[in-house]
């Protein structure tokens, strides 16, 4: 299989860029004046946000792909990639909320892209609820498919409809504003290697839940 | 039989089955008038705080008993595979995807209606009847919202195992945008703001209402078909 | 020719389901589909009544192909299950299909279909309220409502005792004499030998063989089954 290919030099690669992304992280990017370190946490979290949105994109997409061809190779695809959006999204939760503490002095800020992102995670929590509900295959795969679908269109919607909620009551400061140019650099390097690493882990996802897929095949097979 | 024909046999039918059986209607009702007495004395209502809270708690209870209804009616589709003598007939998953939001949102409507008067009575707040005009097109552009996109999820969970626990989990995060519109402007409208303040939001129920419609539409049939 | 079924292929995960079918369906012929569990039965069901796209191959029917036009208004399905709405009456359940049919059946024949299938008295009962064997039966009688050129039916037999299973058998051959063709799905070797013109024999996707009834003796077909290590 090809996949083996592509999977062995990004885990070289992997393995020198995200040490090497840590200590710029760390070491080299400059202190933020009025956040001071836990600005740090920052380039974590906007890495892992994108990169579960590249992951919800792609069970979006494997979605329409699989309702339109019927292949199950693209039920695989979406709900690998759903896994590792799921994961991704709860760290991007977490470290929102870790940062929000010293900052906004609250645990959990109902700022729009953070609900969006909780909205977006118990869409697909339910998404997995569903699928371990059904055995039939293509129904599964055709259901998930379904709900991936309007999952993701619900972003946009969700995300207008939290911000004008917000400006009816106090709104709270909004993060970031103009970033120091090593900042910027620092955080387009941070994102690429989470980008890098969200397809590694997916393409390792995906192998693994084709071998399960195999078995399962076989045993019925034997089965019969 | 034309596309529409086709439509008002499907609510027809769901009408007439409600009649006979009685089953989400009545649940529904219940179910909201419980919630109000819940929400009353967990949240110690009184005069003072009776116009901020009304509209959270109106909304609520009109997702809740929605999604309960919902899931309802669609069980009785799927009993003894009742929803395949559709299926294996002319009437096109888009006419009876269609036929079947209508009969959910007259259900609703007639539950959140009564749920309104209920309000207004048990605690005493005729201000919400007077307005009601006013209320009437973010209750019914959200209530849609919430039968087009309850419709289609009713009949995506109730072949699967703990469907009906399943149901609101998919519902409910789904339709944040419309429980935010339908609260944001009935709030407005209480306060008696001008008409103009809960226009936006207004729009962003119709457009919620419209995205999903055309989305359902086109993914429905693949909630029937294999 | 009514229906052909040509060179149908359809795939699951890597896995064929059916494996290269070609079956053709005469105007009023009946044809039996045996074959033991696993063998491609129901997937071949899906896809004669329309509601499964092939995989490959291509669906003839009336001399088009069936892509270009809506199969199900000539099709009546039968399932294990009733397909019935078990709060509403036996009429309305019957008025129902007439309706989402555009048949322009009048009250006179849902009544004359009420009264030959013994229904009549039963006509305003929920169906919830009628035995196993009633329900069949209200089930078989939309067959007579919504006129359709075949019926299609899978394990139609499920759940019924001898009495009743008589019963549906001859309901379905009145159907048959109406001049309608009947693709039936089934376990039960004596009811589908008796209503065949043609028996088929599906096993491992593939049709093992199809031949007209007076070339297959019934207990070939046990034999076969017992052969495959399942009991008739």
């Amino acid at each position: 299989m090809n996949m083996r290919k592509i999977q062995m030099p990004l885990f070289l690669s992997l393995l020198v860029l995200i040490p090497l992304d840590f200590y710029l992280i760390f070491k080299v990017a400059p202190t933020e004046r009025v956040m001071g370190d836990v600005q740090r946490i920052f380039y974590f979290h906007v890495s892992l946000a994108i990169s579960s949105y590249l992951a919800f994109t792609t069970v979006f997409i494997a979605g329409i792909i699989y309702l339109w061809r019927k292949n199950l190779f693209w039920d695989t695809i979406a709900y690998s990639a759903a896994e590792i959006g799921v994961l991704f999204s709860t760290l991007v939760l977490i470290t929102g909320s870790i940062w929000a503490r010293p900052i906004w002095n609250v645990w959990w800020a109902w700022d729009p892209r953070l609900v969006t992102m909780l909205i977006l995670w118990f869409i697909f929590v339910g998404y997995f609820l569903l699928r371990n509900g059904i055995s039939d295959w293509g129904k599964r795969a055709r259901y998930s498919a379904v709900i991936g679908i309007i999952g993701f269109l619900d972003i946009p919607v969700v995300r207008l409809a939290t911000k004008w909620w917000r400006s009816v009551h106090p709104r709270l400061k909004s993060e970031g504003g103009g970033l120091d140019p090593v900042m910027l650099k620092i955080m387009l390097f941070s994102m690429a290697t989470f980008l890098m690493f969200t397809v590694f882990l997916f393409l390792y996802r995906y192998s693994i839940a084709r071998a399960e897929e195999n078995l399962i095949v076989l045993t019925k097979r034997l089965e019969d | 039989m034309t596309f529409a024909g086709n439509i008002l046999a499907i609510t027809k039918k769901d009408i007439s089955l409600e009649l006979r059986g009685k089953e989400s209607l009545s649940l529904m009702f219940f179910l909201s008038l419980l919630l109000l007495v819940i929400f009353n004395l967990a949240l110690d209502m009184d005069n003072e705080n009776t116009a901020s809270l009304a509209a959270g708690i109106l909304w609520v209870i009109f997702a809740f008993t929605g999604v309960m209804g919902m899931g309802r009616t669609s069980m009785a589709e799927r009993d003894e595979d009742a929803y395949l003598s559709i299926v294996f007939s002319p009437v096109s998953s888009e006419s009876l995807y269609i036929g079947k939001v209508i009969s959910n949102f007259l259900f609703l409507m007639i539950i959140e209606i009564s749920t309104l008067f209920f309000f207004a009575v048990l605690f005493d707040f005729e201000k919400i009847i007077i307005s009601l005009p006013g209320l009437l097109p973010s209750l019914l552009l959200g209530t849609l919202g919430f039968s087009v996109v309850g419709t289609l999820f009713s009949f995506l969970t109730t072949t699967s195992k703990h469907g009906e626990i399943i149901l609101p989990f998919l519902f409910l995060p789904v339709v944040v945008p419309v429980v935010l519109g339908g609260v944001s402007s009935m709030n407005l409208i209480l306060a008696g703001r001008p008409v103009e303040e809960s226009m936006k939001w207004i729009q962003i129920l119709a457009v919620f209402d419209f995205m999903y419609l055309c989305i359902s539409l086109l993914l429905f049939k693949y909630l029937i078909e294999e | 020719m009514l229906m052909e079924l040509k060179n149908i292929k359809k795939h699951f995960h890597s896995k064929a389901a059916l494996n290269g079918i070609d079956l053709s369906v005469k105007e009023g012929e009946s044809i039996t589909l045996f074959g033991p569990n696993g063998a491609g039965k129901t997937t071949l069901i899906k896809i004669l009544s329309g509601i499964m796209s092939p995989g490959e191959g291509e669906i003839i029917f009336n001399g088009s192909s069936s892509s270009e036009f809506d199969i199900k208004k000539y099709i009546f399905f039968l399932g294990h299950k009733n397909s019935l709405y078990n709060s509403l009456t036996v009429s309305e359940n019957l008025n129902f299909a007439n309706r989402i049919f555009s048949r322009s059946n009048g009250a006179g024949r849902i009544e004359t279909v009420l009264r030959e299938h013994g229904l009549w008295e039963r006509r305003n009962d929920p169906v919830k309220e009628l035995s196993q064997g009633m329900k069949r039966r209200a089930a078989i009688a939309r067959g007579f409502i919504t006129d359709p050129k075949i019926l299609i039916m899978d394990e139609p037999f499920t759940g019924l005792d001898l009495k009743w299973r008589r019963s549906v058998l001859s309901k379905i051959k009145e159907l048959k004499t109406a001049g309608k063709s009947i693709v039936l799905a089934t376990h039960l070797v004596e009811e589908g030998y008796e209503l065949a013109d043609r028996i088929a024999f599906l096993n491992k996707g593939k049709l093992m063989f199809i031949r007209d009834k007076q070339d297959v003796q019934l207990k070939d077909i046990q034999e076969l089954f017992h052969s495959l290590g399942e009991a008739a």
